[in-house]
């Protein structure tokens, strides 16, 4: 078994494990190269037909290129779509130039999810990180229990060895499922060579730029590149140095230079 | 291959009038000691803006902001409006010392191309405390990054250093913010660090290097907390700022005797601050003026520049750049290409006219990004850059309610009075300016100094 085969198996192992443990499931599907493979996974893992309803929460902002993307593919793969808004934030115009950043993603995003948990009674979510997309995302389990607030307590999380995924906590609201946590950006792009996955047009080169990450319209910013195969950007990305999420703005390390700088009287 | 050393101390914010005052007074017997042996002391004028992440990163890239794309700490998207803060990664010429060690890490400017092809051999340097140098990146010797570093992980080159700089306590910077809450206390850290500076310069002092850059920004931290007690012997804390002086002085000594003893008379020895100091009147809250004079509009809602509405013509960030709010740039932009001239000339008419309370002017001088700036990363750039008279502090506050207000702050930087020493026979045809000092450095170690 290769490389590609190994990761796959282990993938479905626990997409199938997770359906097992929890009939009241969903997958995210956020549009992106990650969940779109997780998608694929799901479909292989079920023979075509994948048995929970696909989540997508649409904030508004995304790209036109992945409205279109997330409709077509819906329809050839005979998905059961939901797709979640915060209608209510979404009328009062919250958006990235109305308060933070960090505000517009809690409601739009977080707490769209959240109205989509309670209203379908989800007790798990299949999500399609991986643990080499930043650091914190390195603590993470491949069944992850979170509060009804959505809080993860990294210091204290079940063990996971031989297989063996803990999937009952007292008092806890939803399980968020990682099912493509051992995955680095590279084996998904391989992967999605391999396997010939169809992904969103944005992440291949338009006028010497692409994106490597993508999410809302005005906090996404392109790279410079030529990639336009999924050839090209796995050479690109075997010699790149800069981190996948480096074009998302960076909250934390803004905030305590702002908090330094004021303190100097700056701003 | 001559063999030549040059020893430079960076003392952040110390002013020329005050160095003076103070050799003067006996309090620097060091510095008058070197003084004594021939150097000479210049009053020198910072960067434009005069903030210590552009003129720092004047003063290692020998080039303006224009060309090295540094305009202060803050940064705005002009995306979406929010806030960026640059940082090494974002300075777009090579340093001199990456122009000596003969990697410009894949930079590029007119002074790289100007002394690259000079050097032979791959000079190294030990740079320490450098303010706008995090995080540290491969060069050829020792970078430890100065303020805003973040995570001593990053701030350090080559990352092996790391846990030797741990163990002896070096701290990267003390917390400004103690300065609000026990001043006492902060004195103490200011302190106890250039105790730890000393440790780290005397350590790698012992190494092998061509350059060594030792950078002070303890001095800036004391100015602008008890800046007003710099002349004013009956201030509660006179005693601790002259006491404060006295160390440094006798560091600056220390330095220069350890540098003389190892390399005799040979090397190059020069003290520069990156800009000067002064006392604190008022703040002056430049978008409220901007704002009262319908120039900006302001929502009620969202965050400091994500407030601005339509309407908007200009606004200002910290000190006193102000941008026009062009069209082609901004999403809410309605400025015309045809129409800057105008809204310049307003904004000339309305900064020049901005009396205090008490009808004093407020600003000294204003600059056009055509006068001052000159480079690629011209779209960056202020259209205009105001300099206030000593003792008005110009803010970029976005959505105070007056234009002048009191301060908790004792000191302000200002341009024109940061200090140089270089030996005398150093000479400029004017007033030096810190951009001038790389191509200085650079010079002596090709040998083309006389």
């Amino acid at each position: 078994m290769d490389h590609l085969d190994q990761l796959e198996s282990k993938s479905i192992y626990i997409i199938r494990e997770a359906y097992y443990r929890f009939k009241d499931m969903a997958m995210l599907w956020s549009v992106g190269k990650d969940s779109t493979t997780l998608l694929w996974l799901c479909r292989k893992a079920f023979f075509g037909k994948i048995p929970f309803p696909i989540i997508h929460i649409d904030t508004g902002y995304k790209f036109p290129e992945m409205y279109a993307f997330r409709d077509r593919l819906a329809k050839e793969w005979g998905l059961n779509l939901i797709v979640g808004r915060n209608e209510e934030k979404i009328k009062e115009g919250m958006g990235p130039f109305k308060g933070s950043k960090l505000e517009c993603c809690n409601e739009l995003k977080t707490n769209a999810l959240k109205q989509v948990i309670a209203r379908y009674g989800l007790k798990a979510i299949l999500l399609g990180i991986r643990r080499d997309e930043h650091g914190i995302r390195a603590k993470e389990r491949y069944f992850s229990p979170r509060d009804t607030q959505f809080k993860w307590n990294y210091e204290d999380q079940p063990a996971e060895i031989w297989d063996q995924y803990k999937s009952k906590v007292e008092e806890e609201e939803h399980f968020r499922i990682h099912p493509l946590l051992h995955f680095t950006e590279l084996d998904v792009w391989e992967y999605v060579r391999r396997e010939n996955i169809p992904i969103v047009e944005l992440y291949f080169t338009r006028d010497g730029k692409r994106f490597r990450s993508i999410g809302c319209v005005p906090c996404c910013s392109p790279i410079e590149s030529n990639a336009s195969t999924v050839d090209e950007i796995i050479e690109e990305l075997k010699i790149s140095k800069t981190p996948e999420r480096a074009g998302r703005a960076q909250d934390k390390e803004d905030t305590y230079t702002m908090q330094k700088l004021r303190a100097l009287g700056y701003m | 291959m001559e063999e030549r050393k040059a020893l430079v101390i960076g003392i952040d914010g110390v002013p020329f009038t005050l160095v003076k005052e103070y050799v003067e007074k006996g309090y620097m017997p060091n510095l008058k000691s070197i003084l004594d042996q021939g150097f000479r002391l210049w009053q020198m004028d910072a960067s434009l803006p005069d903030i210590s992440s552009v003129s720092w990163t004047t003063f290692l890239t020998g080039v303006n902001p224009a060309e090295h794309g540094i305009y202060g700490f803050i940064h705005l998207d002009p995306r979406d409006y929010s806030l960026r803060f640059p940082n090494s990664g974002n300075v777009l010429a090579p340093t001199f010392f990456q122009i000596l060690g003969l990697d410009p890490g894949g930079k590029d400017s007119s002074l790289a191309r100007k002394y690259l092809p000079r050097f032979k051999e791959p000079r190294s340097s030990i740079v320490i405390n450098v303010p706008h140098t995090y995080p540290a990146y491969p060069m050829k010797g020792v970078l430890i990054s100065g303020f805003v570093a973040l995570d001593m992980a990053r701030a350090v080159y080559p990352p092996v250093l790391v846990s030797t700089l741990k163990r002896m306590n070096y701290v990267i910077d003390v917390d400004p913010s103690k300065g609000h809450r026990d001043r006492d206390g902060f004195l103490e850290d200011l302190f106890q660090a250039l105790d730890t500076r000393k440790e780290a310069f005397d350590l790698f002092f012992q190494g092998k290097w061509d350059l060594f850059v030792a950078c002070i920004t303890e001095t800036d931290r004391l100015h602008h907390f008890f800046f007003d007690a710099a002349l004013d012997q009956d201030h509660a804390y006179h005693n601790d700022f002259v006491d404060f002086y006295r160390k440094l002085d006798s560091l600056i000594g220390h330095l220069y005797d350890v540098f003389r003893s190892r390399w005799g008379d040979e090397g190059l020895f020069m003290i520069l601050s990156d800009h000067g100091f002064t006392r604190l009147k008022r703040e002056v809250n430049v978008n409220r003026a901007l704002e009262e004079a319908g120039l900006l509009k302001l929502r009620k809602d969202g965050e400091r520049y994500q407030r601005m509405a339509p309407g908007t013509k200009a606004f200002a960030l910290d000190p006193c750049r102000i941008h026009l709010h062009m069209k082609d740039r901004y999403p809410l932009g309605e400025v015309e290409e045809g129409d800057g001239e105008s809204i310049l000339r307003d904004l000339e008419s309305i900064m020049g006219d901005l009396k205090d309370e008490e009808g004093n002017p407020v600003i000294r001088s204003m600059y056009r990004r055509d006068e001052i700036y000159q480079g690629p990363f011209m779209d960056d750039a202020p259209h205009l850059l105001c300099l206030p008279v000593d003792g008005y502090d110009l803010k970029g506050r976005v959505g105070t309610d007056s234009i002048f207000a009191s301060s908790v702050f004792a000191g302000m930087h200002n341009q024109h009075d940061a200090m140089l020493l270089l030996p005398g026979n150093k000479d400029f045809s004017g007033k030096p300016h810190i951009g001038q000092l790389a191509g200085l450095l650079l010079d002596y170690f090709c040998g083309e100094d006389h």
